[in-house]
């Protein structure tokens, strides 16, 4: 789901080419890190009754964030680190959610929630495919508890914009 | 002695042919237990799954042997009419005649094969009947449920409607109501299990009513019903009737039609005998206490009925020409005829509210001026702003929302329409707005084109059945299980709505997520698409320093259970704080004057 | 102001003295008393003693939804169940304007007489036992037993059915249940022979029924006899015939009668009327299966059922006599009253009282027996 609308887009064209895991962690980590920054400034910027929304937003991201922060720095990945990892083709999609998008000056809840939908559906299908690529093992495991992670993250978004903007359907 | 005529006169012997007995199989059978018959009425056994706990059973018990016991643990759903208890048999008591059978509304209680139970304990003459029998030793049914000794009438009387032919080109109400005798048969059918009572959000006494037309006593039926509902009116022709989904009946029949014999109370009643009985009990002498209500639809009315009837001096401030909120601007008047709405309207202004219509707040009385000269302010404005699905193509001007129009519709406003119409949406509102566009193009063209799009399938549409079946009945194409993907512009004009396949909309947990399948894709033509989706709150008349003040909850006023905003003084009620449909915002409406009024109370006492 | 049934307790002269018979008493249907004044063994006076069985079945039934009462009524009388279930029924049928289905009204006859020979057989098998003769009161018990599988098969309950509902029956019959009751109609037959011997043909009850608290055709009319009790003293009177109900119109049946008016021709009647009641049986056997339909009218929901207001007697002749109902509504969801006409209420006071005075005190347990005086029709 982009932040043009509510489909999603799932066709991908394969693109394989190596990275190494410390490569990947880094371009996760400013992913999260970049999201962090972009909903602290916006929390800023809306008037109050989103406030707590974004506010939440950012909080969640900055879990993420200290979550791969964990992982980087456990003796198990610190031997992996120089392993290379086939990237998938979600690799481009994701990295464009790495810079902080332009949602105007006062977006709306619908705009928030929908880019904060897509970014979790970019990231859940890059981990995913991550996941797919690494070797059965500890690094593949981490992906998949990523993936798992931002599944769920995800879920709970859909379920905030639908009550939200569908108003339950009424 | 006596002569016996010789004809009569037996032998001495005769008897004795007797002893030939003793060399025959005994008549009667060994000291065994003997199957019972196959409908033998025994030890009872009750499917707990099916079983509701609506208490029939009870009801019809003549010998007060069944008791509704509440079992912990056991699911309690009251919008489904499930209640957590069974029925308790005392053997001491019951006489197996078997109209607990009879009346079950769900079939769930029987009778057994099983007749033998020996003990010195009285305890065990008391059981909690399940499934598997008195002594758990699976016995089979024996009189169970049968159609032929079934005695609830499972059949709604037919409601008389305006057949489609004379009702497609004009906004005529489409429900004619019960006349006396449907309406007395209608009610003969409730078993007065209260259900429907726990249902309602308002918690109106729908039994208490519902025997008072049984009783052919109208004006008691009315009484009853403005015990909780100040909008008869309204909720006796458009309310979603949780009451009739929890009705025990339904279980295998036809709910009773709750809302029609609401209806049909108010629509038998003289509107001075209702404002009169309406106001029962109104304290007269004035409490010196004012309140001002933001918002006339039916949280805020509600609100002010009950606070005036409380001897409060309430005023209401509507923005639009007229008050009644989304009642009079988003319903059309072929649900809902606006001289009912106005006939509710009046009671309530007869109880002393004062309603001043076009009256924005933040432009013509600011917050700050209605807080300083009230002792409480309610706001209750309602969703009023569109939402849209802002797929790409629908910033084009010929791309409108569903709200806006009924607003226009009720107005009496033109609408332009440039031809065949898209609506976007499966909620009753998508419906009210492709009909009332229907209306409009067949009195205009003599035909309709309307084609409404909903992701959701036919058997889990949104907007109630009758709406969908109408909206069919008058011409209006229904596509089901499609999600909009684009408005279609060419040459700057709309040629239609492009949707996908919609695989589901929820996963597994309940949660939306809409799976399409993209290669599924449908062009539906049109001049003009609408969207019915959603709405959202406009909030911008609180001003800065309210909106900074104020907590907020995903985007809405955070309120305690009683309606109380976090800034003394301000309470907050319906839509624009919980959703979604009139009589949920009469129920908060309830509360929240309860809240108030309690506080005025304690401010009178301080 | 003394009651109207004030008596005052007479002090008997010396060579008299005063029993108390009952109220459980062996060789009655337990539960009723008669208070006797003797000189030697006979009988001066007898006064009746009821009121031990009062459960005040018309008082309850003021209180209880028309629908209830169907679940009380059979209990009026327990050897005899049926009629009480159809009278109670058509007088509500008849305040409501119910149709009662022509399947139903068959069913209904079947059940009735089925229930008149039960009746009549613990009726044969109480009266030998009053003169010592138990046999006959094992064989007729053992019999109605065969009966009262029919009517388990049938209503799901052996003695007290609650199966007739106003409006009709509440099941309808389960398939095969005509085979069995001609099988056991058959075998009841093949028995009457037996009891002959045992009974009717024998000497010791010529010996002590004949003669035995014996009435005239006047009498009996003039103390509100019926049923059995006033075709054994001449009189073919039959509700069945005389104010037809149900289908019996259609069916053939004679009215046997006696014309002694005493015990033993009381229990000739009853005997010729379990013929003509495996006669009327029969008939009913062949032509149930072809009559088609529905079971039961519609009804109202039983918690929600108002019954026009306006009274209505429904009577039918039960094993004891005529049997009815009186009931009273004043629009109203439960009866505003109830009068149950007992046959028994009759032959139990006021006939019991004259046919004992004079008689021997071995002959009390008898000649009630014989009358088939049901206490509980007498307690309503």
């Amino acid at each position: 789901m982009g932040n043009t609308g509510e489909g999603h887009s799932s066709a991908h064209e394969r693109l394989a080419q190596m990275k190494s895991l410390d490569e990947v962690l880094d371009t996760a980590m400013s992913f999260e890190k970049t999201a962090q920054a972009f909903y602290a400034d916006l929390a800023g910027k809306v008037r109050k009754p989103l406030r707590g929304l974004v506010t939440e937003l950012a909080e969640e991201e900055a879990r993420h964030f200290a979550l791969f922060e964990g992982v980087r720095n456990h003796a198990d990945t610190q031997a992996h680190l120089q392993d290379l990892i086939e990237i998938p083709a979600t690799d481009h999609k994701f990295s464009d959610f790495v810079q902080a998008p332009s949602l105007g000056e006062a977006p709306d809840d619908q705009a928030i929630l929908q880019y904060a939908l897509g970014r979790e559906q970019a990231a859940y299908e890059q981990y995913s495919a991550l996941a797919e690529a690494a070797p059965t093992g500890p690094l593949q495991n981490l992906f998949r508890f990523l993936a798992d992670e931002e599944l769920r993250h995800k879920g709970e978004l859909e379920k905030s914009y639908y009550e939200i903007v569908h108003s339950g359907g009424v | 002695m006596v002569n016996i005529s010789p004809k009569y006169k037996g032998s001495f012997l005769r008897p004795l042919k007797a002893l030939s007995h003793l060399f025959r199989e005994p008549v009667t059978l060994p000291m065994e237990p003997r199957p019972a018959a196959e409908n033998y009425r025994g030890f009872h056994l009750n499917e707990w799954a099916e079983c509701i706990g609506c208490g029939t059973c009870q009801e019809i018990c003549d010998n007060a042997a069944i008791r509704m016991v509440n079992v912990p643990g056991l699911p309690s759903d009251p919008a489904k009419g499930i209640k957590p208890r069974r029925p308790a048999i005392d053997y001491g008591r019951c006489c197996w005649c078997a109209l607990c059978v009879d009346i079950c509304p769900t079939g769930s209680l029987a009778l057994s094969r099983e007749y033998i139970h020996v003990s010195r304990d009285m305890d065990t003459y008391f059981i909690l009947p399940d499934e598997k029998g008195m002594h758990g030793l699976g016995f089979e049914k024996g009189w169970a449920k049968n159609p032929d000794s079934d005695l609830l009438d499972l059949d709604r009387q037919p409601m008389e409607e305006l057949p489609v032919e004379s009702r497609g080109d004009n906004f005529d109400e489409i429900v004619k109501g019960f006349d006396d005798q449907t309406a007395l048969i209608e009610a003969s059918r409730c078993i007065q299990c209260g259900m429907c009572h726990e249902a309602c959000p308002a918690n109106m006494h729908a039994p208490e009513y519902i025997r008072a037309i049984w009783d052919g006593d109208k004006e008691r039926a009315v009484r009853e019903i403005y015990r909780t509902n100040p909008f008869p009116q309204v909720c006796g022709r458009v309310c979603t009737h949780r009451c009739e989904t929890a009705c025990s009946i339904g279980r295998r029949g036809d709910p009773v039609a709750i809302r029609w014999l609401k209806r049909y109370a108010m629509d038998s009643v003289e509107a001075d005998r209702i404002r009169d009985i309406a106001g029962e009990g109104r304290v007269t002498e004035p409490t010196g206490r004012s309140v001002a209500v933001v918002g006339s639809g039916p949280a805020g009315l509600t609100a002010a009925f009950d606070l005036a009837k409380r001897g409060h001096a309430v005023t209401v401030y509507e923005s639009k020409p007229q008050a009644g909120g989304m009642m009079r601007y988003g319903i059309p008047e072929y649900r809902l005829p606006y001289d009912r709405l106005d006939a509710d309207i009046a009671v309530i202004e007869a109880m002393g509210v004062e309603i001043r219509c076009g009256q924005a707040i933040g432009s013509d009385v600011s917050m700050a001026e209605l807080r300083e000269k009230n002792d409480a302010v309610l706001v209750a404005t309602g969703l009023g702003q569109a939402r849209s699905t802002r797929v790409p193509g629908t910033d084009h001007p010929n791309v409108a929302s569903a709200i806006v129009l009924l607003d226009k519709v009720t107005r009496g406003e033109e609408i332009d329409l440039p031809g065949p119409v898209v609506v976007i949406g499966g909620g009753n509102v998508a419906f009210d707005i492709a009909r009332s566009l229907a209306r409009l193009q067949k009195r205009r063209d003599g035909a309709v084109a309307v084609t409404l799009v909903a992701l959701e399938e036919r058997d889990a549409m949104l907007a109630d059945e009758e709406e969908v079946i109408e909206a069919q009945e008058e011409g209006i194409a229904v596509f089901n299980g499609r999600g909009p993907r684009q408005v279609v512009i060419e040459d700057g004009a709309v040629r239609g709505l492009e949707t996908v396949k919609c695989l589901s909309i929820f996963d597994a947990e309940g949660r939306f997520h809409p799976m399409y399948d993209e290669q599924d894709v449908v062009l539906h033509e049109g001049a003009m698409v609408v969207e019915a989706i959603g709405q959202a709150a406009d909030t911008g008349y609180l001003g800065d320093e309210l909106t900074e003040a104020l907590e907020w909850q995903r985007g809405r006023i955070q309120i305690a259970a009683d309606g109380r905003t976090s800034v003394d003084g301000l309470w907050a009620a319906g839509d624009l704080v919980q959703g979604p449909d009139v009589i949920s915002a009469i129920a908060a409406g309830h509360r929240v004057a309860d809240s108030i009024h309690a506080q005025l109370g304690a401010m009178a006492r301080a | 102001m003394r009651p109207q049934n004030y008596r005052p307790v007479a002090h008997p002269p010396s060579h008299e003295y005063e029993l108390y018979f009952g109220p459980n008493h062996p060789g009655i249907e337990g539960n009723y008393a008669i208070r006797v004044r003797l000189k030697g063994d006979v009988i001066q006076e007898a006064i009746a003693d009821g009121g031990y069985l009062h459960r005040g079945f018309e008082k309850i039934m003021e209180s209880r939804l028309w629908i209830q009462n169907v679940a009380l009524v059979p209990r009026i009388c327990v050897p005899d169940p049926v009629p009480m279930e159809d009278s109670y029924a058509r007088s509500v049928e008849a305040l409501g304007g119910l149709e009662v289905p022509e399947r139903a009204q068959w069913i209904r006859v079947l059940m009735l007489e089925v229930s008149r020979i039960c009746a009549h057989l613990f009726t044969f098998g109480g009266n030998a036992a009053t003169i010592g003769l138990y046999t006959n009161m094992f064989w007729g018990v053992s019999m109605r037993d065969l009966f009262l599988d029919i009517f388990e098969e049938i209503t799901g309950a052996r003695i007290y059915h609650m199966y007739i509902t106003p409006g009709g029956v509440r099941r309808d019959l389960p398939p095969g249940i005509l085979d069995k009751l001609s099988a056991v109609i058959d075998e009841l037959e093949r028995r009457a022979p037996e009891f002959d011997d045992l009974f009717f043909d024998s000497t010791v009850v010529m010996n002590r029924a004949a003669g035995c608290g014996t009435m005239t055709q006047e009498q009996a009319l003039s103390w509100g006899v019926t049923g059995p009790n006033l075709r054994a003293c001449g009189l073919p009177f039959d509700l069945r015939r005389d104010d037809p109900y149900l289908v019996y119109p259609e069916l053939d049946f004679d009215i046997p009668t006696e014309t002694a008016g005493d015990a033993l021709a009381r229990m000739r009647v009853r005997k010729a009327e379990v013929q003509q009641s495996i006669r009327i049986l029969r008939q009913v056997i062949a032509r149930l299966p072809s009559v088609k339909g529905p079971i039961r009218c519609p009804l109202p929901n039983p918690l929600a059922w108002n019954v026009p207001a306006g009274e209505a007697y429904a009577r039918a002749e039960s094993s004891k006599g005529e049997l009815g109902f009186f009931v009273v509504s004043n629009g109203g969801d439960k009866p505003w009253r109830v009068h149950v006409r007992g046959p028994s209420q009759m032959h139990a006071v006021q006939v019991l009282e004259n046919l004992l005075t004079g008689a021997r005190i071995e002959d009390i347990a008898q000649i009630m027996f014989s009358l088939d005086a049901c206490p509980p029709e007498v307690d309503r």
